[in-house]
């Protein structure tokens, strides 16, 4: 589905990915783990295309991605739900949610008001806010609705970037169970993080990602029992 | 009497300096740097007017809808030569290509316009109402209905239609904005053009107010708009329509009550006392 090929982004003299490689297949979880500074958040902005790339291609369904813009990687099916979630603070909760189907041009007002219920039924505290300014939900609802944001672009591919970040464990759960549901209905999910163990037990293949480079791939159980990793990112 | 009457000149002239700090405040929103050129853009919607008028006879509606229009087109070749090429240059290259900008069109205008001052037509004939005894020009009334009527079409644009709301969402976060599929690039030139089309209207009512336009007008004008906006909060569209109309009552009380040559000292001392007391301006908020 997603193909990417010896992909290489520096910042200046800094080169924060040297030639990864990196293959999705449809309706899987991938994880994408490895400490700070090892370039988990500078490949999703290299796929979406907020960073200027060095060498490599990116090849999503057939199309090459590697030089559109932003705007058309996501008519294509790309969500991407970055760090820090960058909500629209000034905009209500509901149309935070409405945003994400602001590409579709044919899309009717009945649908969208359809999808958002969707949204409440999946998150039952956005919809108690659904009023209130983006800004004024706490982290874990920001995260939420930042979430929301990107299932209601019907994607095909998910990204997301850090979503455990700052939360309590109970709501962390509870995205990934989530992730796990929106999995059996088709999606395929691109997942970084740095809770490593949560983000294996949830993966069907993972990457693992140091300077740059990756280092180690295989399923999330084999990298779960691989002894680096264990070492590296488990704490065990 | 007197008061209360330069209260209305005031509330008229503010509604006017309202309408220029609306427009710089989408432009300020959407570009996210500020602009020296707006000063030009007014100006320039002014003399539009001026040339229309001649043209086609003193149609004022006509003039507005095609000033509007005019001042967008500049606020076209202003985004080409000044934002996008430098998009991914640091923003203070763009800061001074709108200064470089501003004395090309006033210079551009001084040329082709010629450097005299040249009269706008009269409307209504300095027609006025009074009310309980204070003197209201129907001139005056006509300017704020026109720019009340500005200023509630933008908000229910943006506010109400699918654009109004990319528009928003490019205001406040471009990042964010691309990643749910908006072009940030196209978005950023309508809002600029919005923002640019609003400067001119608010230059043609100056300039029928005053029954005036020169090419150096825009000076005083932009710094005038720029004040109204920092004055509300940065980049606030209802904190600029406010700070326009303070500004405005403030001049004209001002001038009641001491000489007509101070008007401009208040209204810039008024906006320092405010951003001592208040850096974020009325309506901004903390942090932003």
């Amino acid at each position: 589905m997603l193909k990417i090929e010896n992909l290489v982004v520096n910042y200046g003299y800094i080169s924060a990915l040297r030639g990864v490689s990196m293959e999705i297949k449809e309706n899987e979880i991938i994880s994408l783990i490895g400490g700070n500074g090892a370039g988990k958040t500078t490949t999703l902005m290299a796929i979406s295309n907020l960073v200027k790339k060095a060498e490599g291609s990116i090849v999503f369904n057939g199309i090459n991605i590697t030089k559109m813009e932003a705007n058309k990687i996501v008519d294509l099916g790309i969500a991407h739900v970055p760090e820090g979630r960058n909500i629209f603070k000034q905009l209500s909760v509901e149309e935070n949610l409405i945003i994400g189907t602001i590409s579709d041009k044919k899309i009717t007002r009945s649908k969208v008001n359809e999808k958002c219920e969707e949204m409440f039924l999946l998150f039952p505290r956005l919809k108690e806010r659904r009023k209130k300014p983006g800004g004024s939900l706490s982290g874990g609802e920001q995260q939420m609705l930042a979430i929301a944001r990107g299932l209601m672009m019907k994607p095909k591919l998910l990204m997301l970037d850090e979503p455990s970040l700052g939360l309590a464990p109970i709501i962390i759960e509870e995205i990934f169970e989530l992730l796990q549901k929106v999995k059996t209905d088709g999606m395929t999910i691109l997942l970084i993080e740095q809770n490593a163990t949560m983000a294996l037990n949830v993966a069907d293949r993972g990457y693992v990602l140091q300077n740059g480079e990756i280092v180690l791939t295989g399923t999330g159980k084999e990298l779960l029992n691989n002894p680096d990793v264990k070492k590296a990112y488990l704490g065990i | 009497m007197y008061i209360l009457e330069q209260l209305v000149n005031g509330l008229c002239q503010g509604s006017i300096y309202a309408l220029m700090a609306i427009g710089y405040a989408v432009i300020y929103g959407v570009v996210g740097l500020v602009t020296f050129t707006y000063g030009e853009i007014i100006m320039m919607g002014s003399f539009s007017a001026f040339y229309y008028f001649i043209a086609f006879g003193d149609n004022l509606l006509f003039a507005l809808v095609a000033g509007f229009i005019t001042a967008a087109l500049v606020g076209v070749i202003v985004h080409k030569v000044c934002y996008q090429r430098f998009l991914d240059a640091p923003r203070y290259i763009s800061l001074i290509c709108t200064i470089g900008m501003s004395m090309f069109l006033k210079n551009f205008a001084t040329l082709v316009f010629g450097s005299e001052m040249k009269g706008m037509p009269t409307f209504f004939e300095g027609k006025f109402i009074s009310l309980a005894g204070i003197r209201i020009n129907y001139l005056q009334l006509m300017i704020m209905g026109i720019v009340i009527l500005f200023s509630v079409g933008l908000t229910v644009f943006l506010k109400k239609t699918r654009i109004g709301m990319k528009l928003r969402a490019v205001s406040q976060d471009k990042k964010a904005a691309a990643l749910v599929g908006i072009n940030v690039k196209n978005t950023t030139l309508l809002g600029n053009c919005i923002g640019c089309g609003l400067g001119g209207v608010a230059g043609i009512l100056l300039g029928v107010y005053y029954n005036s336009v020169l090419p150096t007008m825009g000076g005083m004008a932009g710094l005038k708009a720029f004040s109204a906006m920092v004055l509300g909060g940065l980049g606030s569209i209802t904190g600029a329509a406010v700070g326009g109309v303070v500004i405005g009552v403030t001049e004209n009380l001002g001038i009641a009550f001491a000489s007509s040559g101070l008007r401009d000292v208040f209204a810039f001392a008024l906006l320092v006392v405010v951003l001592i007391v208040r850096p974020q301006g009325l309506f901004g908020k903390k942090g932003n």
